[in-house]
């Protein structure tokens, strides 16, 4: 049986490395679709998963508020809002502070998290570590950083991270999440607020001078605000911003408008790309398989002077067409899981990933391929078991 | 026994126009007789045997085969009396290229209903008696022109069909391999089988038991030739 199947897949060679480079071409574009909606898809879920609150003004977040400095005593009056179950001051920082703040999903940031209380993020409770763990309350000068932060600076826990001038040990590295955080240094907001006050010259005189009444506890760029169970996020968030005065309140729902509205030119891109991976991979696919229904079609006018019927020989075709649709496209998901390993092989020198080979992915594309590869085969069929043996015969001649 | 009657036959012209190729052709073989049928090329015989073999469908006119009238029954009728019923010996053999000897000949058998150690039994006695059992695991293009056309035998007469139609079966031969084919055909037809032969070969003629010649759609006897009828 076996070999009989190895005999007829071997008759089918071309036809199958026909679907295996069609297929091939669906997954790689697929995987890459999958990657940057990945990408949107975890920004969206976890700006859905918190309130997003940093002080009124400009210029001082660099997070995922834009908004001024938001100090203790706001924090304070946030907690008090009914609804909110906790709130966690943060300071995010672009590494580089000369690198423009625009792209702010793909740059590299320090965050720094009050680790006395628990992430309030719904969908993000904690950062799922691969190595080490995560910081806790009472650390000082560790971090822990993001899969392509650590892959681009050839970091692993136990190594040292040199920053504002201060060596901080890398105590963790986090999963690839193939979403902003894969980008993140995250660290003790103490350090985070130290290294704030060494990258702010403006800052550091107003500090100095002693004309601002402000304490270290004053310094951050926003707060992440979980709600309690049974409250909805946005009536929450819409509550602080009328018992709060001075801080900007992020409603989620808004915030994950506004992050689809600005991924939608990606969003565009995707569609694009999937329709033509499935239009081009597909016609191929089509194309290949009925093209090698008809090039048997003496074949076929043989079996039915032998006496085969147009049951038989149909179900023949199509067992054939569904063993090499299948074979095809396992090779082509080979080939494009060689391809992308290879390339993000490459692109992981610089803690880049381009392609995502996700579960759905590969069992929709070969369950694609099949589909399309039976109806072309079936399709063939009737158009072979509609000619007289003897027309069949002589066309195949 | 095979019976054609008034077969009418119209193909079109690339131009439109109508081009009779049977023209109420009457043929009647009994059981244990080889006809010959000759004729120049394109004067029909092919299409005569086509439509005798239910591989094509006549305008007018019947078929019948052993007392049924088979031209009138349904598609899957006709595909169940073809692999019960009759064998076909091709002039370039058609052979599966994608299976080997042995295959090839079982194929006739998986259509009627014939599979298992039986066939198989018999395909290798078939492909013993004439040679080529040696090569039953070879595939067509591995084998000469004589040794596929034998294998082509051994599948047309794997289910013993009371009919055998033969399409210039010994075109493509040498006379060696041809004389096999052809004494292979006539003893068919000593065996029992209404047997059917289209040739251009002057010892098809000496081996048949009637002959005919196709002229302008039209099938007329002819006398057999001194030293016919084997």
């Amino acid at each position: 049986m076996v070999a009989v199947l190895l005999r007829t897949l071997r008759g089918y060679a071309f036809t199958i490395a026909g679907i295996a480079i069609g297929v091939a071409g669906i997954v790689a574009l697929g995987a890459m679709a999958e990657r940057i909606v990945r990408f949107i898809e975890g920004g969206d879920r976890f700006v859905l998963g918190q309130i997003s609150v940093a002080g009124r003004g400009m210029g001082m977040g660099t997070g995922f508020t834009a908004g001024g400095l938001l100090p203790s005593s706001a924090i304070r009056a946030i907690a008090e809002v009914p609804g909110v179950a906790s709130v966690q001051s943060q300071v995010m920082l672009p590494l580089n502070p000369s690198t423009s703040q625009f792209m702010t999903l793909t740059q590299e940031l320090v965050m720094g998290l009050d680790l006395a209380v628990p992430m309030p993020n719904r969908h993000y409770r904690e950062f799922p570590v691969r190595d080490g763990r995560f910081l806790r309350a009472g650390d000082r000068r560790m971090a822990v950083v993001g899969a392509s932060f650590a892959a681009s600076h050839g970091l692993r826990v136990g190594g040292k991270l040199t920053l504002e001038g201060e060596p901080y040990e890398i105590v963790g590295v986090l999963e690839r999440m193939l979403t902003a955080p894969d980008r993140f240094v995250i660290v003790p907001i103490e350090d985070a607020r130290a290294q704030w006050i060494a990258k702010d010259p403006l800052l550091r005189t107003a500090l100095a001078s002693g004309g601002v009444a402000l304490q270290a506890s004053d310094l951050n760029t926003g707060a992440a605000v979980g709600w309690r169970d049974g409250e909805e996020a946005d009536a929450v968030a819409r509550r602080i911003a009328e018992r709060v005065s001075s801080v900007n309140v992020q409603i989620p729902s808004e915030l994950s408008g506004l992050l689809r509205s600005s991924t939608a030119f990606f969003s565009a891109l995707l569609v694009g790309i999937g329709v033509l991976a499935l239009v081009i991979g597909g016609l191929s696919l089509a194309n290949t398989v009925a093209a090698a229904v008809f090039e048997r079609i003496r074949d076929f006018g043989v079996k039915r002077a032998l006496g085969a019927t147009d049951l038989q020989l149909g179900r023949e075709v199509l067992g054939e067409a569904l063993a090499v649709t299948l074979t095809g496209g396992a090779l082509g998901v080979g080939v494009a899981l060689l391809l992308g390993a290879a390339v993000d092989g490459w692109a992981a020198r610089t803690g880049q990933q381009l392609f995502l080979f996700s579960g759905r992915l590969l069992g929709g594309t070969l369950a694609f391929s099949v589909l399309l590869g039976v109806a072309a085969a079936g399709y063939a069929t009737l158009r072979v078991v509609r000619l007289s043996p003897a027309e069949a015969i002589r066309r195949g001649a | 026994m095979l019976e054609a009657r008034r077969l009418v036959k119209t193909y079109r012209a690339p131009s439109g126009a109508p081009i009779r190729v049977l023209d109420s052709v009457d043929l009647v073989v009994p059981a244990g007789r080889l006809a010959v049928v000759l004729g120049p090329s394109g004067c029909g015989k092919s299409t005569l045997l086509n439509v005798l073999g239910l591989l094509e469908d006549a305008d007018g006119g019947d078929v019948v085969w052993e007392g049924e009238r088979v031209s009138a029954l349904g598609r899957v009728a006709r595909s169940r009396a073809r692999a019960r019923s009759v064998g076909f010996v091709f002039q370039s053999f058609l052979l599966l290229p994608s299976l080997t000897a042995l295959d090839n000949v079982l194929l006739a058998g998986r259509y009627a209903g014939r599979t298992g150690p039986e066939a198989r039994h018999r395909a290798r006695e078939l492909l013993a008696r004439f040679g080529v059992l040696e090569r039953q695991d070879h595939y067509p293009p591995q084998l000469s022109g004589g040794e596929q056309q034998r294998v082509a035998f051994c599948r047309a007469v794997l289910n013993d069909p009371p009919l055998l139609l033969a399409d210039e079966p010994t075109g493509n031969l040498d006379d060696a391999n041809g004389r096999v084919i052809l004494e292979a055909l006539r003893a068919r037809a000593r065996g029992g089988g209404a047997v059917v032969v289209v040739s251009h070969r002057a010892d098809a003629v000496e081996m048949a038991d009637d002959v005919y010649r196709m002229h302008l759609g039209r099938l007329d006897a002819e006398p057999v030739p001194a030293g016919g009828q084997g």
